[in-house]
């Protein structure tokens, strides 16, 4: 072994000691903090947003007209689903970055302040047309609704955000790549590289969208092609859903085996599943459009191929985990066929939470496939179902893992400790949520295979028989909306509890070992390069058909309507 | 051996004529999905001919130059839009293409890639990229129809079809150079 590989070895070690007694950088731990409190302060205003909108939905409340249940559903799809899941992905995952690679380089960590404040900037500039009434076009913005050109420029602002952090992480992982030649990047910065590629190269297609409506809303540009805006759109649409999907997945991966005092599934399937989650994610974007016009039977069946597709990687993830959990529970004396199950930590929130996350994802997963079918999916498309669905896989898989993940994050990146009491605090939380989103999104799924449509206000159709039936649904659904409220307001006292006023401590950030009979990991897994240029060959093969022909096949494009 | 029979396996899946039929009957999966499909059985078949042939192979195609020559002259020709009407029309040259492509392409191609040096490997890297951006920008800007079997919207989607290649193969040969170059001795 030559002395610069001694060397390197020793102030490796040394750094991993120092991190020990003094935990996260300051200024890496500032930064994780920013991102984290912007999350939870969205998590709560598009909570409360979510209450009066259950609430109306039910027929229980009349929202005011200068704050209608359409202004209130943007606001509710864009603080959550945007807001909440980008400042919590990367907070967490830079979090990750510094940890797992000897802190963040200084001009990376400028980067990130800058896409903050970007992202920010963007936020505000995009709601206060909402607020005005000037953008009610929900969170899909589908033109030919048109909303004010600053609610674009304030989108185009955060995706320029998001981007600066993408590149900020690619560069720490060059980096450090280039400083230890030889071996693999850390399975922490692994899920990062493959999280924020998706980010970058699934948000082109919405950003090329996105400018084009701009020049549109202003009347620069007098029409423009519908059904191209939603294909775009969904180019990154179904993206996003699969980044929150691979940052839950993280979790699971890493960050649980270690909680529950077991080891890592094979580090090379796990390297695999994430490869081949960025593949073949971003054509998968088509079964949302399922019903658009325009679209031909054949292309439509060759996307519902892509979709399944991605349920494979899926698939290998539900087997790993359970081989982990079954391992785990053994080796703490379980016996039996489910025996291993009582012996996992149920009362540990850091497990309980991401754990009902998982099982969520069985039905989540489940359903989803079920909606990816052609014939299936026009049953249940413009109805609650999908609501339900979405609600069950975001905010519940998703959400609720990220809630498992900020009891040991947030005490981690503010040098605190979770204390045995907030700890039930957070187990309370878990179950208040689990039962709330069981009745919101149950209800949601029965009354929209009944047909209740999604997308409306409370209307009864003239006091139509069928509609009347779905009003005991709809109480079931504002139930559940409500106990969702007194989870949000939980786990946000719970995360700024945890930053400024929880006992001070170390709190270690758990990544599980490998097992350790385990098998080499091949150099190929770490070839970022190669797997971006497959990528982008199946992104062609996905889009190059439909959208030259979108584009040469045009209908005249249409101009901007305010339908409300 | 197993690759060889998946090889085999592919060809003759392919040639099942309502298989190609399906993919024929779209300009840009016809050659940008059966044509490199037919090349793939034939790269998967190599190992058999290899092993059977071993002296034709190590006289033949010593430093590999050759049969990365044949195996480009093949690709370009299959390149031109003449080649495709003639192989829909006229059976033996549609029989031509599925003897050609895995036998005259895909084997040289997989006997030769690693016979090569690495700046010849990126030479004909660099040679296709070429060939296909001006690939694209042909069947994009002709305002004719270069095929009598397929509309101009079609040629116009392989122009993009060819384009869109043509950036993702300039991606990875700007990785490999400024970023990663591969380096399989560099194993932990």
């Amino acid at each position: 072994m030559n002395t610069s590989l001694v060397n390197r070895k020793e102030t490796s070690k040394l750094y991993e000691k120092s991190i020990k007694l003094l935990g996260m950088n300051l200024a890496d731990a500032k930064l994780s903090k920013a991102y984290m409190s912007v999350a939870f302060i969205a998590l709560l205003i598009g909570g409360v947003l979510g209450l009066l909108q259950g609430l109306e939905r039910a027929g229980l409340i009349q929202l005011p007209y200068w704050f209608n249940y359409y202004q209130v559903l943007t606001a509710h799809g864009i603080l959550l689903v945007v807001v909440l899941t980008a400042f919590f992905t990367i907070g967490y995952f830079y979090a990750g970055l510094s940890h797992t690679l000897g802190g963040l380089l200084p001009q990376v960590r400028t980067m990130a302040w800058i896409g903050f404040w970007l992202k920010v900037v963007g936020l505000v500039i995009a709601v206060v047309p909402i607020i005005m009434n000037e953008a009610t076009v929900m969170y899909t913005f589908y033109p030919p609704m048109a909303a004010s050109p600053y609610f674009y420029i304030g989108l185009a602002l955060i995706v320029v955000g998001i981007w600066l952090c993408a590149f900020g992480a690619f560069i720490s992982v060059a980096k450090w790549r280039k400083a230890h030649p030889g071996q693999h990047i850390p399975i922490f910065a692994f899920f990062a590289t493959g999280v924020f590629i998706l980010l970058f190269f699934g948000s082109i297609g919405v950003t090329i969208e996105v400018f084009t409506l701009i020049a549109w809303s202003f009347g620069w540009k007098p029409t423009v092609n519908v059904l191209l805006s939603r294909t775009l759109f969904w180019s990154f649409g179904h993206t996003l859903v699969n980044i929150w999907y691979l940052t839950a997945v993280s979790a699971w991966y890493v960050v649980v085996p270690k909680i529950i005092g077991g080891r890592r599934f094979s580090d090379t399937l796990t390297r695999v599943v994430i490869i081949l989650l960025v593949i073949t994610n971003i054509p998968g974007g088509f079964h949302h459009q399922i019903v658009d016009p325009g679209m031909s039977q054949t292309l439509k069946f060759l996307h519902m191929f892509m979709s399944i597709s991605i349920g494979f990687p899926s698939l290998m993830t539900a087997f790993a985990m359970f081989y982990v959990l079954e391992k785990t529970g053994r080796k703490l004396g379980g016996k039996g066929l489910l025996g291993w199950l009582k012996k996992l930590p149920w009362g540990d929130v850091r497990f309980l939470a991401p754990m009902i996350a998982m099982i969520a994802f069985i039905p989540a997963g489940a359903g989803g496939i079920a909606q990816t079918t052609n014939q299936l999916n026009q049953v249940v498309h413009n109805t609650l179902w999908v609501v339900g669905h979405f609600h069950l896989t975001v905010g519940t898989s998703v959400i609720l893992t990220f809630f498992g993940i900020s009891y040991w994050l947030i005490p981690y990146i503010s040098k605190r400790r979770l204390t045995p009491r907030m700890n039930k605090v957070g187990v309370v939380q878990t179950i208040i949520w689990t039962l709330g989103m069981l009745f919101m999104s149950g209800s949601m799924h029965l009354v929209g295979l009944l047909g209740s449509p999604r997308r409306t206000s409370y209307t009864t159709y003239g006091e139509n028989a069928t509609a009347l039936g779905w009003d005991p649904y709809l109480i079931f659904l504002a139930v559940g909306g409500t106990l969702l409220i007194i989870g949000v307001l939980i786990q946000v006292f719970a995360v700024f509890h945890m930053m400024f006023f929880a006992p001070k401590g170390t709190t270690e950030f758990p990544i599980a070992e490998p097992e350790v009979s385990e098998e080499k990991t091949p150099a190929w897994t770490d070839r970022w390069g190669l797997w971006i240029v497959i990528m982008l060959i199946v992104v062609s093969m996905g889009y190059v058909v439909p959208l030259v022909d979108l584009i040469v096949n045009a209908p005249p494009g249409s101009p901007p309507f305010k339908t409300w | 051996m197993k690759q060889s029979k998946y090889g085999l396996a592919l060809l003759l899946f392919l040639a099942i004529p309502i298989v190609a039929h399906l993919l024929e009957s779209i300009m840009i999966m016809h050659m940008h999905m059966q044509m490199p499909l037919l090349v793939i059985s034939g790269f998967l078949m190599a190992p058999f001919f290899q092993r059977q042939f071993p002296k034709f192979f190590a006289s033949w195609n010593e430093n590999g130059i050759p049969g990365i020559l044949l195996f480009t002259v093949i690709m370009v020709y299959w390149m031109i839009p003449r080649t495709m009407d003639d192989a829909l029309t006229e059976l033996p040259v549609e029989v031509f293409k599925f003897i050609s492509l895995p036998f005259l392409a895909g084997i040289p191609l997989r006997d030769s890639w690693r016979k090569i040096s690495n700046n010849s490997q990126r030479v004909t890297f660099i040679v296709f990229t070429i060939l296909f951006y001006i690939m694209g920008f042909l069947y994009i800007k002709v305002p004719v129809q270069l095929c009598n079997n397929y509309l101009l919207i079609d040629q116009i989607t392989l122009g993009w079809g060819y384009l869109t290649l043509a950036i993702c193969f300039t991606t990875y040969l700007v990785y490999i150079a400024f970023i990663d170059s591969p380096k399989p001795t560099e194993v932990d």
